[in-house]
């Protein structure tokens, strides 16, 4: 199994627990390396997630404190932020969502996906982005629940 | 009300005072309704009332209660205590105005709340705060900041005879009245938050106790980078950010008014209370 195989199935146990819509991998420097989310979250909206996710961490960093776990609530959503070991593992899910056992899937699948997002991180040329297969070139028209807006366009 | 008028509450004695109008004496009058007749006259008025736990001071301007101070409680929380009392007298003061309003809510708006926490208060000495949206955030902070703020409000220009044991000494002996603890049980208090940051909406830091100026600076560009980050991916409206680091926490939130507020718990200290009060 590749590094980028190994980091899609571990994401993709991910979606066992209700609510959670979709996660993906950045690493230390704001590379996307992985994803298992909707095609809505397009690629270039992921990596400029990712970098401003990493500057987050570095923020903290900056005045002494190490970011272990962020939880960042939204009107109707929850992104979930976990450092590991050279990146971050970053869980969009529902605002309901069951956080204990988002809490527990992500503790499991980020010491899982450890060794791969370590290769990752290394690669000398940013890795490509693995896709679903399926997925649609542009945003879909068929958004999460309570999702009205996609970077900045109104979403039905 | 005149100037100079007293009033009272319940069956206690009315207290004179010469002035010019009238003069009221009126049994049965309550503080809700003194509030609304002097918000409807849009007066400037200082107004002392006696009650069941103590005296307290409304602060009248322009159809608003713009400030309340009690022994224990500034602000709204003055306010929401001295609405609570059920008897007593009240009379116009000269006490000095603070030099800036610490109540920003309607009149109406202070009325409702206030009679939500009377209604609330057999069950439960904490402050009644909505479970989502609102203001609740506002109130929390401001009860936290009011509890550390204590005897050190730098917002009021007291007069000589304005202090803090006069006020005691005031108190109606006929009254049956039940002594409060000097501090009531609350699920927070000051303690509990070593470090409390408010931020404009523009990052200008309003308050900042115990947390350094980097602090601040990294809560303004922490909470810019969340709410773009949502922007990004269609999550709208951002509401809060709970870090946990190695040995702490850090919560950052934005208000009503678009504040930005971050609070460092205790290590120890069981968030699910404050989560629960802050809608999250």
């Amino acid at each position: 199994m590749t590094g980028a195989s190994e980091l899609l199935t571990s994401l993709g146990t991910l979606k066992d627990v209700t609510g959670i819509l979709g996660s993906f991998v950045v690493t230390d420097d704001g590379r996307l390396v992985a994803r298992e989310i909707p095609a809505m979250f397009d690629d270039t909206a992921l990596a400029e997630a990712g970098g401003r996710l990493t500057r987050l961490r570095d923020t903290f960093a900056a005045v002494g404190d190490r970011l272990d776990v962020a939880v960042v609530r939204f009107r109707d959503h929850k992104l979930y932020l976990k450092t590991i070991g050279a990146g971050m593992l970053c869980i969009v899910a529902e605002g309901a969502v069951n956080m204990p056992a988002l809490r527990m899937a992500a503790n499991l699948v980020g010491r899982r996906i450890v060794p791969a997002l370590e290769r990752a991180a290394q690669a000398p040329a940013p890795p490509p982005v693995v896709d679903p297969p399926s997925a649609p070139a542009r945003v879909s028209a068929q958004a999460p629940p309570g999702m009205r807006r996609f970077r900045g366009r109104a979403v039905e | 009300m005149s100037s100079g008028a007293s009033r009272e509450l319940g069956t206690v004695a009315v207290t004179s005072e010469p002035a010019v109008g009238f003069h009221a004496q009126l049994h049965g009058a309550s503080l809700w309704d003194l509030v609304q007749m002097e918000c409807l006259a849009r007066s400037r008025r200082v107004v002392e009332v006696t009650g069941e736990g103590g005296v307290g001071y409304l602060y009248f301007d322009a159809g608003r209660v713009v400030h309340a101070s009690t022994l224990r409680n500034r602000g709204k929380l003055a306010a929401f205590e001295i609405l609570g009392w059920t008897h007593g007298t009240f009379q116009a003061s000269h006490r000095s105005w603070p030099s800036t309003p610490t109540i920003e809510m309607s009149p109406e708006s202070l009325l409702l709340h206030a009679a939500k926490q009377h209604d609330e208060q057999g069950a439960s000495n904490l402050v009644a705060f909505p479970a989502r949206g609102g203001d609740a955030a506002g109130e929390l902070l401001e009860e936290i900041e009011l509890l550390e703020i204590g005897e050190d409000d730098d917002t009021l220009a007291r007069g000589p005879e304005t202090g803090e044991e006069g006020e005691m000494s005031m108190r109606t002996p006929n009254t049956d009245e039940t002594p409060i603890p000097p501090s009531a049980p609350r699920a927070e208090n000051a303690a509990d938050f070593p470090v409390m940051v408010r931020l404009s909406s523009n990052g200008a830091v309003l308050r900042n106790k115990g947390g350094t100026e980097e602090l601040a600076e990294a809560t303004a560009y922490a909470h810019r980078l969340v709410q773009l980050t949502g922007e990004l991916l269609g999550l709208e409206e951002f509401v809060s950010l709970e870090c946990t680091f190695a040995n702490e926490r850090f919560i950052v939130f934005t208000e009503g008014d678009g504040d930005i507020v971050a609070l460092r718990p205790r290590p120890d200290l069981n968030l699910q209370a404050l989560r629960e009060r802050l809608g999250l």
